[in-house]
């Protein structure tokens, strides 16, 4: 021991691999003009419940595929295979959050011919997917009421990220003690102008503002 | 638990930028409070990863930048380790914003080894320059 100690600068982004291949499939998916959404939110927020509606409620003039990822089971993959021909779970095993290149594998797996849409559900986790870039063209964040009013201050990280946010479970608003406005303020605290639609994937209610927010971020991509 | 993937792409990177034959002392890293990341958890798993490796003894050295806070009643600005804090003027709905920067800042190398300075690449140590975002 005891020689010349050189500090190097080196000043790159530590996941920069993952956000080579996210960077490509972005630019990949934007060509075909595909809206690719990375839907974040915890276990049992409603996640595969919210996208079965979705893919019920599509019109017959849009057509979507959906990349799952859980750590283990197809169960989620089989649910949603009922509504959309172009499903793909992706078994992450330990991984609490999916990566690019996991993404882009199962995205090959995909009939991408007139495809309109494409959902990929993250692991169901609020923290260790937000720092991990898919190619989404837009995240969108799912809370629900059940969880508690206080999960956007105690996950500041989705709130800060997410391009829409959604609060689930809206069927059960009179079964709750959920405090709507103290949930928005912590929300606004984060993220003044971010989107928060109410919706229940149970009831459909608020469905018809989601689809139009999808319609509208599709419209905006192929503009 | 997204420290033990952070780890591992700080492993590749680290791998890339030493130049052979040095033996890596301590890697530097800065992570911005959106990040969400723990630092004793990325020690941890950066530890249990470089064990037994090349990169065995090389220390993490962790700079978590702070959120800022406003507050919008008295416009004051402080730093503070978590985002949903009290003014001290009384003011309860403060402000929190801040950086998702995660990058490799530097490498600290030792090139005693032998061999080192006979195999070293032309490859001077880059200028310090503006971090880049992680997206």
């Amino acid at each position: 021991m005891g020689g010349s100690r050189v500090r190097l600068v080196v000043g790159t982004p530590v996941l920069e691999a993952n956000d080579r291949v996210a960077a490509e499939m972005r630019a990949q998916l934007a060509a075909r003009g595909i809206l690719a959404v990375d839907l974040i939110g915890a276990p049992g927020s409603g996640k595969t419940a919210l996208l079965e509606a979705t893919l019920r409620a599509l019109p017959p003039t849009r057509r979507a595929a959906v990349l799952v990822g859980d750590l283990a089971t197809a169960r989620d993959g089989e649910r949603l295979a009922r509504w959309c021909d172009q499903v793909v779970q992706i078994s992450t095993g330990q991984g609490c959050h999916l990566e690019a290149a996991q993404v882009r594998a199962a995205l090959d797996q995909v009939d991408l011919a007139g495809v309109d849409l494409l959902f990929v559900e993250n692991v169901g986790n609020l923290i260790c997917p937000v720092g991990f870039d898919l190619g989404q063209a837009v995240t969108v964040g799912l809370f629900s009421r059940t969880e508690g009013d206080d999960k956007a201050a105690k996950h500041p990280y989705l709130v800060e990220a997410a391009d829409l946010l959604l609060l689930n479970k809206a069927d059960l608003a009179p079964h709750l003690t959920f405090d709507r406005a103290a949930f928005e303020a912590d929300v606004r605290r984060l993220q003044p102008s971010v989107e928060l639609l109410d919706i229940s994937a149970t009831s459909g209610e608020g469905l018809p503002a989601w689809l139009a927010w999808l319609e509208a971020r599709l419209a905006g991509l192929r503009r | 638990m997204h420290e033990f993937s952070i780890a591992q792409a700080l492993a590749v990177q680290v791998r890339q930028h030493a130049p052979p034959g040095v033996r890596v002392c301590e890697v530097e890293v800065r992570i911005g409070p959106l990040r969400g990341v723990e630092p004793d958890a990325l020690r941890l798993c950066w530890e249990a990863l470089t064990l037994d490796t090349d990169l065995a003894g090389a220390t993490l050295a962790v700079d978590v930048l702070p959120w800022s806070i406003a507050c919008p009643a008295c416009g004051r600005h402080w730093e503070s380790g978590v985002p949903f804090v009290a003014c001290p003027c009384g003011e309860q709905a403060t402000v929190p914003s801040g950086d998702d920067v995660l990058s490799l800042v530097a490498l600290t190398v030792d090139d005693d080894a032998d061999t080192a300075a006979a195999e070293r690449p032309a490859r001077p140590a880059r200028p310090e320059r503006a971090v880049a975002h992680g997206r």
